[in-house]
């Protein structure tokens, strides 16, 4: 197989498997503040799932992104990686991956800053979670070549909006009643 | 209600992105161009295939040009001529014929 056609295979692959472990991560960190898994698993093996998915989402992520900087046709710079809406084709479905990249960037390092930082700034930059899979979501709906796949497509869409309602719920239910 | 140990959700948590990297893999391996992808990065600027010459010539814009007659051929050596997006039709000096009768 040709590299740059491996290369571009790997970097789908990838960002579709990241999703798939970011919905965990984003699913076990709602579990915490809700009840709404208590049914399967006490918090403390919640948190434990929490914190270990990272492991899997976060080198996956990288190697969507790293694959998409060697991947020719791709022409994505180190520079898109940070800054928004700088690629000459799809800005938005492309600058919309940044935005997410970016605030992800931001929320994994401040975790491992966690104890040299206040509760309460810690907290908030954790909640930024939401909006950074609100436009992860929209960048892989807009951008994603695998996306209208019917089998992708369901089971990407019944992720998010259940992500989506527990989401919702925690924000305005806060604790659901056991 | 019996609770699963953290072990057993690590475990299918791990499943589930194996699962769902293998089957993306396989998926993108049978699917590798789509037609109807949302994005479609142009390719005009890919390196040209220099190591095989085309088999047949094939005749450059610069030779399917016609020259109007006046017109100043380019230096040989120099750049192809360029397209004139003038007007083909241009008014002429001639005083104006006119017909005042029919035969």
């Amino acid at each position: 197989m040709e590299a740059q056609l491996l290369i571009w295979i790997i970097a789908r692959a990838a960002g579709l498997a990241s999703y798939a472990a970011l919905c965990l991560a984003v699913l076990s960190g709602i579990a915490l503040r809700t009840s709404v898994l208590d049914f399967l698993a006490k918090n403390r093996a919640l948190r434990a799932l929490h914190d270990w998915v990272s492991w899997l989402w976060i080198p996956l992520g990288a190697l969507h992104v790293v694959a998409l900087l060697l991947d020719r046709t791709a022409r994505i710079g180190p520079a898109d990686l940070l800054i928004p809406f700088g690629v000459s084709y799809g800005a938005i479905a492309i600058g919309l991956g940044t935005i997410s990249f970016d605030l992800i960037l931001i929320i994994v390092v401040s975790s491992w800053l966690r104890r040299r930082m206040s509760d309460r700034i810690w907290r908030w930059i954790h909640r930024s979670s939401y909006v950074a899979f609100v436009t992860l979501f929209l960048h892989a709906a807009l951008s994603g070549t695998d996306f209208n796949a019917p089998l992708i497509s369901a089971l990407s869409w019944a992720a998010a909006l259940g992500i989506g309602l527990l989401g919702i719920s925690r924000i305005v239910f806060g604790r659901l009643p056991d | 209600m019996a609770t699963l140990p953290a072990w057993s959700l690590k475990l299918g948590a791990a499943c589930i992105t194996l699962a769902s990297l293998a089957g993306s893999f396989d998926y993108a391996s049978t699917h590798v161009k789509n037609v109807t992808a949302p994005l479609q990065p142009p390719v005009a600027d890919r390196p040209a295939a220099s190591a095989s010459p085309s088999p047949s010539p094939v005749p450059s814009i610069g030779a399917l040009i016609t020259l109007r007659p006046g017109q100043r051929t380019a230096a040989p050596g120099s750049a192809a001529p360029r397209l004139s997006l003038e007007p083909g039709v241009r008014t002429a000096t001639l005083a104006p014929l006119t017909f005042t009768h029919v035969s």
